[in-house]
């Protein structure tokens, strides 16, 4: 009993990482209709300046040292937008879509040349004791850090959903969303929500990225991997509904971690596509996804 | 349809650069092998070609699906590796014996049953990818077809017999520079008199309006079976070639870091564009070396330093040329003859 709760724990803290970076995929899909293969990147970018400000500026408390780390690779991520992805805004969506993985690319490889291809884990600024409480009610052993991470995802999904849902940009954003051809017509600058919705997603993106360096570990090629699973997460989800990307990053996340608890870890990778197969068959544009028109 | 208007000329030509082409690989073999001209002739170039060689029959047939179809698959490393998987269980194996045979004879038939077994595999894979592809178009079977190459990896990771994790060990090197010279004529052949056949113009049009397509009477969900097995089949012949030139194959050869790879050539190059599969594969491949070559000689503290030059080719390309060099277009000896 303790032990399935224990996994239940580990699935919720990996399901976090994964709806973090899941969110940035689908937001920028529901507002450009672009499949942004560099989030994965961008991810990890977010991990390594989580990494060189807590080693450089060893003084910055955690909880300064996060945000600031969000901003900079927000930062980052709207740079990018600006010089790579504006000008193909309206090309063929292949042409951007390379683009994509160029830039995903690229940033690895910069990375990996400046900061060197080690796995190395972010120092531990979160208390790694065991939360007694949830020891003595229900026997399993759950780290603070743990549970933090898993409570301060939480928190910025939360702010992400009033964002959307209740201030002006999160407004223009749903709306690009609705119509990109329109909105502009009503007055909203749409080159500053676009470069918005990169920000929000990028820094989402970082705190993932720390989470994860404070939890597991990082190096310059682990955005690939995780990149790729939160995709499939916010596909299952159905790509464009933010709600739809946090339910698949945590059921992708279940489903991970118990084929690694109860079957056999390298089943892995071929279970959770299978997965994401048969639920495409099953609901071709995810669970909450809205289903695509097809206009003759 | 009816024949369409020939000339002549185009279709001489095509033969007669392909003829050069083989003409020319038997003497620079040869003459390799015996070790004349070292300056000139050595392995290393040799190796570059055949490297080439390999590229050129994957991204050409990754064009059949993303350039000729107009769909994005992004499996095709799978593919391979089940036409490498094959062609190694098949070498180091089943046929085995082959030594016996004379020479060149042996060779040829080892290759030639090896490299059979490994396109029939990856061609029944390709087949099974396309009919479960059928209900999704754009993302989703892009994702569909990731998922399947993450699946093939997986599953040749957990299939001991295989080697697993490990890598499949002491496959006989088969594949010489020459092979790969004379499968890559006969798949650029294939695939030119393919695309210009009424099948690779209903992959066109497919691509141009598939509801269009369906109401002059083309079998969309056959049409797209049709494209998916044969670009599998020439990948899993490049994955044939690639294991026994190698002698030695992990399944995260094959993941999607190589898929990337293939697809970075085939963009390069351009789409729905023979030429520019070539072209593509041939640019990156001598931009690779020289920028290493380059460098190592001049600035050997920088050497890994090319890896970032890469991806910002690709960047620029796209932002430059949406089409790639060669997008759409063919070279006079690759057109059509109606066209030329």
């Amino acid at each position: 009993m303790d032990t399935v709760i224990q996994q239940l724990f580990n699935a919720a803290q990996l399901g976090a990482v994964y709806a973090l970076i899941a969110l940035g995929y689908s937001m920028v899909y529901g507002i450009i209709r672009l499949i942004n293969f560099a989030h994965g990147d961008i991810f990890m970018l977010g991990g390594f300046i989580g990494l060189l400000l807590t080693t450089h500026l060893g003084w910055l408390p955690f909880y300064l040292m996060m945000p600031l780390a969000m901003l900079l690779t927000a930062l980052a991520g709207v740079a990018i937008e600006r010089v790579a992805y504006r000008r193909l805004r309206h090309a063929q969506r292949m042409s951007v879509v390379i683009t994509t993985l160029g830039v995903g690319i690229f940033l690895e490889n910069l990375v990996r040349l400046t900061v060197g291809p080690e796995t190395r884990q972010l120092p531990a600024r979160l208390p790694t004791a065991p939360v007694l409480w949830l020891q003595n009610t229900l026997g399993a052993f759950v780290t603070w850090d743990k549970l933090l991470i898993i409570l301060l995802s939480l928190a910025l999904m939360a702010i992400l959903w009033l964002v959307i849902n209740k201030t002006l940009v999160g407004t223009a954003m749903r709306a690009v969303a609705d119509n990109k051809d329109v909105v502009p017509l009503m007055g909203v600058n749409l080159n500053l929500i676009i470069a918005a919705t990169f920000a929000i997603g990028s820094a989402l993106a970082a705190a993932g990225g720390i989470f994860y360096g404070q939890a597991y570990s990082i190096d310059p090629y682990m955005g690939i991997d995780l990149g790729w699973k939160a995709f499939i997460a916010a596909v299952i989800g159905g790509i464009g509904s933010i709600e739809g990307a946090v339910l698949g990053s945590f059921l992708l996340a279940g489903v991970e971690v118990l084929t690694v608890a109860y079957l056999s870890s390298n089943l892995k990778n071929g279970i959770a596509f299978g997965l994401l197969i048969l639920l495409l068959l099953v609901w071709p544009s995810g669970i909450m996804g809205k289903p695509m028109l097809k206009k003759v | 349809m009816g024949p369409l208007p020939t000339s002549r000329p185009s279709r001489l030509r095509f033969w007669m650069v392909c003829g050069l082409v083989l003409a020319l690989a038997i003497p620079l073999q040869l003459l390799t092998d015996a070790g004349l001209f070292p300056a000139i002739l050595n392995p290393y170039y040799l190796h570059l070609l055949t490297i080439i060689g390999m590229n050129i029959i994957l991204v050409a047939s990754l064009n059949l699906l993303n350039g000729y179809l107009g769909e994005f698959a992004l499996g095709h490393a799978g593919f391979m590796a089940v036409g490498a998987y094959a062609a190694a269980t098949l070498a180091a194996k089943v046929l085995p014996a082959s030594g016996a045979l004379p020479p060149i004879l042996g060779t040829v038939l080892t290759l030639g049953l090896t490299l059979a077994g490994a396109m029939l595999a990856a061609a029944l894979v390709g087949y099974l990818v396309g009919l479960v592809t059928f209900k999704t178009v754009g993302d989703y079977l892009a994702i569909i077809t990731l998922g399947f190459n993450m699946i093939i990896v997986n599953a040749i990771q957990n299939i001991d017999a295989l080697g697993g994790p490990r890598g499949f060990t002491g496959i006989p090197r088969n594949t010489t520079f020459l092979a790969v010279i004379v499968c890559t004529v006969l798949t650029v052949a294939i695939l030119r008199n393919l695309v210009q056949s009424s099948f690779g113009r209903v992959w066109v049009s497919i691509r141009e309006n598939a509801i269009a397509a369906e109401l002059m009477g083309v079998d969309l969900n056959r049409a797209k079976n049709q494209a998916f097995t044969i670009a599998a089949a020439f990948a899993g012949l490049a994955g044939g070639l690639w294991a026994q030139y190698q002698q030695f194959i992990t399944p995260r050869s094959f993941d999607y870091i190589k898929t990337t790879e293939i697809l970075v050539m085939l963009y390069l190059g351009g789409m729905a564009s023979l030429s520019g599969s070539i072209l593509g594969v041939v640019a990156y491949t001598l931009l690779m070396e020289l920028l290493r070559n380059l460098l190592s000689a001049f600035a050997p503290q920088f050497a890994e330093w090319r890896m970032l030059i890469s991806p910002l080719i690709l960047i620029v390309i796209m932002l430059t040329r949406q089409f790639g060099l060669m997008g759409n277009r063919e070279w006079s000896w690759l057109r059509p003859e109606r066209e030329s």
